[in-house]
């Protein structure tokens, strides 16, 4: 029945190996080609921008999401999920190459050009939606600027690094060391770490998502991003344990029961968002105010209300009875199939969010939205070859690795 | 449980039950079950204090089907949660009980968003019980009666000892092998279980006491009915005569415990608001209209009890055509078409009829309740106006309306009760019920 | 196996490739049985209990004459006067409900986490959850003033009513709520402790409480199938409970959020709640835990690590709740709705200034003390802490009902709110209704989840520590 305690993975390949080079060179391939292509077929920039901000969202949220889930295990000093752990810290360090992703978002708010996608770069030549609201956009201002904008990008790629390479590293000279002390260090600095990323989030999500409709507002909205993120990042965890096994790493040491806490937490993060998706909504139809009515009633026009019912059952009501039962959450390949569809979701809920009405004044979803997608997995493939380099991928020196290797979900 | 032999029962009735073997440690216990079921036994169980892991596959239990239970009582509770707020709220037209469907805060009467969270206590609060019932029904508890409790070492089993049980129904069980297998697995002790079938019998007391509370349970709805089917005549009883006469202000009254109170912010007469300004004119009821809200040709009002030369009352100039105002859109407010007389049938039956009859020949339901009480002498009634009497046929449109709006003799004034499109309505109606009876009378007539 | 040497283990001590053992003091299966017994088996409970219990059954009495004061009376005898038509009694209930959901966050959230820590809590935190969801109830309840009639609440049918419950109304989501989280959390607190009291009804010796006992465990063996089904039924019951608990602050915010009103209706309400109500409650626990194991010598079974381990939830609980008036009131600026703006600088720097301060300082500093390793493990100092987040958390539910009721929109319908007597003596006399309840249950029932606490024991087969 249970087996015996040991604290080595047992797996004979525990690096990325061959696979490194295709995975970095490939996915820059994937990624130049799809981010061209998907230009051209846009026609003009601003649509283009539009579409890249809807994959940039969708995977600075895994990032997050792997910096999250990282945060809380130490901070929760949790056995479960040591072995992949690192595949989280090396999603959370990849926060640095969307730095250079988020490049072409930020530089035409900086330069102010009428190509950006936030609508409050350029005061004078509001849209004909925002016409007068320019006093609402002019009180905003000391908040809504280009360079400030820029300022509060950088603290958060700073800090969203930062913690990152510090798990990443601690953990990293841990697997050579097997110091204890590691571990209690990096304990004590996750609870500073959650207040920090806390804080980022935020205001990350009211920058790159509510300010896209500058005059709409709503408290909940970094929640509903957080939910995202954290559902999305378990479902990338999910599916990259599933492609490396698949490959033959890791063999031993992601079991069944590691899947069965993974689909566990999908599941659960999945309601969760619905109920955040819930709470907002239910929140902004009853009390009826024209003053946020109107961003649902974007995404209720232009054929854009089927978008949203697809939304309601890609992002919930599919995957809630789908991931229900035991038996098919303990079964590898079904979880991994789960896995990219929950990610489609997470796309689609972001395309949600930035889409309606202001770039795409009819629901449809165009060959260059896809290419965008594509191009962006692309880079981020192969960001994480390179930071996976030729060094572990399972947390070797953990002192708590023998309880995620011997666990059973009762 | 306190179990006393009874002293009229002759002769124990005792069966051999099984087994049971003692352990003192959950490893030691596992390793027994996994031996025990290799050596082919079935009907085994144990008994533990706490849950121990890996017991399951050593005793061969195979995994409950609660969660399904659970999951179709949920999923019904769904529905009903969800039908039960369509049809209080949505419905009002089925019977026995019908809903309430009424307009509040202007969202529809079917809203779902606002029905998703009592939908989804209802279906926790079902699953709830499904689960928490489900697992006593499938446990057979509560079995208050049980072989076992007349072990004494059995007390152990909920404190730090582990039994392993094999029944004697088992087919491969024998009395004395079986024994001697379950010493070999390490028991510390292995007991007979024997079942004496008195320990199924209630305690004496219990009867009784099942009888006096069924009775008080029946009693006390009881009594509450009758008290609320009783027609007695007594003034009710006021718990709270401060919640039943309240010292409050209402609008445009004199609020008597307020007038003159010491300290009263209110006003010296003891209203709380200012009566109106003589001629004030709440908003939206000007109604400068004379043909429309009053039935007469604009500015021909007469003073009440005006009369001419002769004393005869003065009227004014009745209009003799439907009124074509306009509203502020230019659309007329008035428009004579089939839906209008539905409308005005319609408010014709709710309003009129009962004097009136649905003919209009005065003899409505309350009319003739109305002069047979006369008849006895326990009333004094007037018979309705038949609508078909000459005088009334030849009423001009505007006469009719005034008389629905300020009422005629001993028939009351209706205008705040029936609107003014609604008044026109029926005038349209009972000029087309007039219209029918004439007709009728001109067709029969020759015939006779 | 009875060991009673008393070794003095200090489990709050780091090592990270070891778990910190939940059970201190050399204690075996038979020992944590006897101490948990001796509870309740002793023929006398500590002076202290009856002095206590006098105390709460006095304050008890008071609610009750409060009570029949008020539905003799009127709800006139509360200070709710225009324009404040929610005073004490709505914060009360909230207040009150934010407690109980500490005890389902340990019972059915941790032990989903597998959080094994909580087994040593989880009994005595659910019976905390129940009695607050009793106090809680007691004021909407009363707060209809005709008390019979509360069955209206309910959709039943009557004939010559036709009349329904509004169900587009979060008030009546209350009712469903509020009473479908008592109901499940007392099939929960039962149904865990049916194996506990089959011990104390093995233990018993005079043939009453063996009556009691023996009807209240059902005939319980410990049969391993039993346990099969019961911990499916357990596993099942805490995934139910963990979105309702989640839903049921979330509507106690609805009645808030759906209206228009500044300062009520903003989108962050429902986490925002459901994360003061585990804060507060996780508090109240604390408070009411640190004496129950002095008194009743459970040291070696509730620890100063899991006392540790409370205090970082509350901290972290403490600091999402600064988090979210920090977001209010940049949203209050970013949004540019004059009323909203106007209504949080008023409730900083207005007429009630005093319970926004008290409120942030008890809430959002009180708490950053735990983040000191020498406060979070000091029984006494941690139960000063929370009793300054419990009143912090009063005064929050206070703040958000009372200053934007107090300001509408027009300044001619603005005023203050003063409680009366009634309403101070409802508030305290409920505190004696909780302890009442809450010290019968030290007595009488088994405060520590004796079969749970034995299956995370290292002798046991299934875990070593705190959590996997």
């Amino acid at each position: 029945m249970s087996t015996p305690a040991r604290n080595t993975p047992s797996s004979e390949r525990l690096t990325l190996g061959p696979l490194r080079a295709p995975l970095m060179f490939g996915g820059l391939g994937v990624g130049i080609v799809g981010l061209a292509s998907a230009y051209f077929l846009a026609g003009d920039l601003r649509s283009f921008l539009s579409a890249y901000l809807v994959a940039f969202c969708f995977i600075v949220t895994i990032s997050l999401g792997g910096l999250f889930w990282v945060t809380i295990m130490h901070l929760t000093r949790a056995g479960w999920g040591v072995c992949v752990r690192r595949l989280a810290e090396i999603l959370a360090m990849a926060t640095f190459p969307c730095l250079i992703l988020f490049l072409p978002i930020l530089l035409p708010v900086m330069t102010g050009s009428s190509a950006s996608i936030y609508d409050w770069v350029d005061l004078k030549n509001l849209p004909e939606r925002l016409q007068g609201f320019g006093d609402l956009l002019a009180h905003k201002e000391p908040f809504l600027n280009g360079p400030f904008f820029a300022i509060r990008a950088l603290v958060y790629f700073a800090v969203w690094g930062g913690c990152a390479a510090f798990f990443l590293r601690g953990s990293r000279s841990q697997d050579e060391s097997g110091d204890k002390s590691i571990s209690l260090r990096m304990q004590a600095f996750s609870a500073p770490a959650m207040l920090l990323f806390a804080a980022t989030l935020v205001f990350a999500s009211f920058d790159w998502g509510m300010s896209l409709e500058p005059i709409f507002f709503s408290t909940i909205y970094p929640v509903y991003w957080f939910a995202g993120a954290a559902m999305s990042s378990i479902c990338t965890m999910t599916l990259i344990s599933f492609l490396l096994q698949r490959s033959g790493r890791l063999t031993d040491d992601i079991t069944t029961e590691h899947y069965h806490d993974l689909g566990k937490l999908m599941f659960g993060f999945v309601f969760f968002w619905g109920y955040i998706a819930f709470s907002q909504y239910l929140l902004i139809w009853y009390a009826n105010l024209p003053e946020e009515t109107f961003w649902f009633e974007y995404r209720q026009q232009g054929g854009w209300a089927t978008g949203s019912i697809i939304l309601i059952v890609v992002h919930l009501a599919l995957p809630f009875l789908a991931i229900m039962p035991r038996t098919l959450r303990r079964n590898k390949a079904y979880m991994a199939m789960a896995a990219i569809f929950l990610l489609g979701a997470h796309w689609y809920d972001h395309f949600w969010l930035i889409m309606p009405t202001t770039f795409r004044p009819t629901f449809g979803v165009t060959p260059a939205d896809i290419l965008c997608l594509v191009g962006v997995i692309g880079f981020y493939a192969s960001a994480f070859a390179l930071i996976a380099g030729d060094r572990k991928l399972i947390p070797a020196g953990d002192p708590r690795l023998y309880e995620s290797l011997s666990y059973h979900n009762a | 449980m306190a179990h006393r032999p009874s002293p009229t029962r002759t002769e124990p009735q005792v069966k051999f039950v099984g087994y049971l073997a003692e352990f003192d440690d959950p490893h030691r216990l596992v390793a027994a079950c996994d031996q025990v079921r290799q050596a082919g036994y079935r009907q085994i169980d144990a008994h533990t204090p706490f849950p121990v892991h890996g017991i399951d596959p050593a005793l061969g239990i195979r995994r409950t089907r609660l969660p399904f239970i659970v999951l179709a009582v949920g999923l019904g509770a769904l529905a009903v949660g969800i039908l039960l707020q369509w049809y209080a709220n949505a419905t009002d037209d089925i019977r026995p009980f019908p809903g309430y469907k009424f307009l509040i805060s202007g969202k529809p009467t079917w809203s779902l968003p606002a029905n998703i969270p009592v939908a989804f206590e209802i279906t926790v609060l079902f699953s709830a019980f499904a689960t928490f019932f489900g697992m006593w029904g499938l446990n057979k508890l509560p079995q208050f009666s049980n072989p076992l409790f007349r072990i004494p070492r059995f007390k152990r089993a909920t404190s730090d000892r582990f039994f392993l049980m094999i029944s004697a129904d088992d087919p491969i069980f024998d009395a004395t092998q079986t024994r001697q297998q379950l010493e070999r697995f390490g028991a510390l002790n292995v007991e007979r279980v024997d079942h004496d079938q008195s320990d199924a019998e209630l305690p004496r007391f219990l009867k009784p006491l099942a009888w006096c509370l069924a009775s008080i349970a029946i009693l006390i709805p009881t009594a509450v009915y009758r008290s609320q089917a009783m027609t007695n005549e007594a003034p009710r009883l006021h718990f709270n005569p401060d919640m039943d006469w309240q010292d409050k202000s209402k609008p445009q009254t004199v609020s008597p415990a307020l007038a003159g109170a010491e300290g009263s912010t209110l006003f010296a007469d003891g209203r709380v608001m200012r009566p109106d300004v003589p001629g004030t004119v709440a908003l939206g009821e000007l109604r400068l209209s004379d043909p429309l809200f009053r039935g007469y040709e604009q500015g021909t009002a007469v003073e009440p009890g005006a009369t001419d030369e002769e004393g005869n009352p003065l009227e004014p100039e009745w209009v003799t055509a439907f009124p074509s105002d306009v509203d502020d859109a230019g659309d007329p407010v008035l428009e004579v078409n089939e839906a209008m007389m539905a409308r005005g049938q319609r408010q014709y039956g709710i309003y009129c009829a009962p004097c009136h009859g649905y003919a209009g020949y005065g003899d409505g339901l309350v009319s003739r309740r109305g002069l047979d009480l006369t008849v006895q002498g326990l009333a004094a009634w007037n018979q309705a106006k038949s609508l078909h009497d000459p005088m009334v046929v030849d009423q001009a449109v505007g006469k009719i309306f005034d008389t629905i709006s300020n009422g005629r003799n001993t028939m009351g004034p209706y205008r705040s009760q029936i609107t003014v499109e609604d008044r026109w309505a029926i005038v349209l109606y009972v000029k087309a019920l007039q219209a029918t009876q004439e007709r009728t009378a001109a067709a029969t007539a020759p015939a006779n | 196996m009875a060991s009673t040497v008393d070794q003095l283990i200090d489990n709050s001590i780091e090592d990270p490739a070891r778990r910190a053992p939940l059970v201190t003091g050399g204690l075996d299966y038979a020992g944590v049985t006897d101490v948990v017994s001796q509870v309740a088996e002793s023929p006398k409970p500590p002076r202290i209990w009856y002095i206590l219990l006098g105390i709460s059954l006095l304050l008890l009495a008071m609610l009750g004459a409060n009570i029949g004061h008020l539905i003799f009376t009127g709800v006139g005898v509360w200070g709710n006067r225009s324009p404040v038509f929610w005073g004490w009694p709505i914060v009360n209930f909230v207040f009150w409900v934010g407690i109980g959901h500490a005890g389902t966050l340990i019972s059915a959230i941790l032990f989903l986490f597998r959080q094994n820590w909580r087994t040593s809590i989880n009994r005595a935190a659910e019976a905390m959850t129940i009695f607050a969801v009793v106090c809680a109830l007691l004021f909407p309840g009363i707060h209809i003033g005709r008390v019979w009639a509360a069955y209206w609440l309910f959709p039943i049918p009557t004939e010559h009513l036709a009349m329904w419950p509004n169900f587009r109304s979060p008030l009546l989501w209350d009712v469903f709520a509020v009473s479908t989280y008592g109901t499940v959390s007392a099939l929960f607190w039962f149904m865990g402790m049916v194996p506990d009291i089959a011990t104390f009804r093995d233990r018993a010796k005079d043939p009453v409480r063996r009556f009691v006992y023996g009807l209240l465990s059902l005939g319980w063996t410990g049969s391993a199938r039993a346990w099969h089904r019961y911990e499916v039924a357990y596993v099942i019951l805490a995934a139910l409970a963990t979105p309702l608990v989640l839903s049921v602050h979330t509507i106690v915010s609805f009645d808030f959020a759906v209206s228009m009103l500044p300062g009520w209706h903003t989108t962050i309400f429902p986490p925002y709640f459901v994360a003061g109500a585990i804060f507060s409650g996780f508090a109240m626990v604390v408070t009411l835990l640190v004496p129950a194991r002095e008194l009743f010598g459970l040291k070696h079974l509730i620890t100063i690590r899991h006392l540790e381990n409370m205090n970082k939830v509350i901290v972290a609980t403490g600091t999402m709740v600064g988090f979210a008036y920090g977001i209010e009131f940049f949203i209050a600026w970013y949004g540019g709705n004059a009323n909203e703006g106007e209504t949080f600088l008023n409730r900083a720097f207005g007429e009630y200034y005093w319970a926004y301060w008290t409120m942030v300082s008890c809430n959002v500093i009180a708490p950053q003390f735990f983040w000191f390793k020498k406060i979070r493990t000091n029984p006494w100092l941690m139960v000063i802490v929370c009793i300054f987040v419990n009143i912090g958390m009063w005064f929050e539910r206070f703040v958000i009902t009372v200053t934007s009721l107090a300001r509408d929109f027009i300044p001619s319908s603005w005023g203050y709110f003063s409680p009366t007597p009634v309403d101070v003596m409802m508030l305290i006399g409920s505190f004696g209704l909780f302890f009442t309840l809450f010290l019968l249950f030290c007595r009488f029932l088994p405060v520590v989840a004796i079969s749970e606490v034995k299956a995370v024991m290292p002798t046991g087969e299934h875990g070593e520590g705190e959590s996997h």
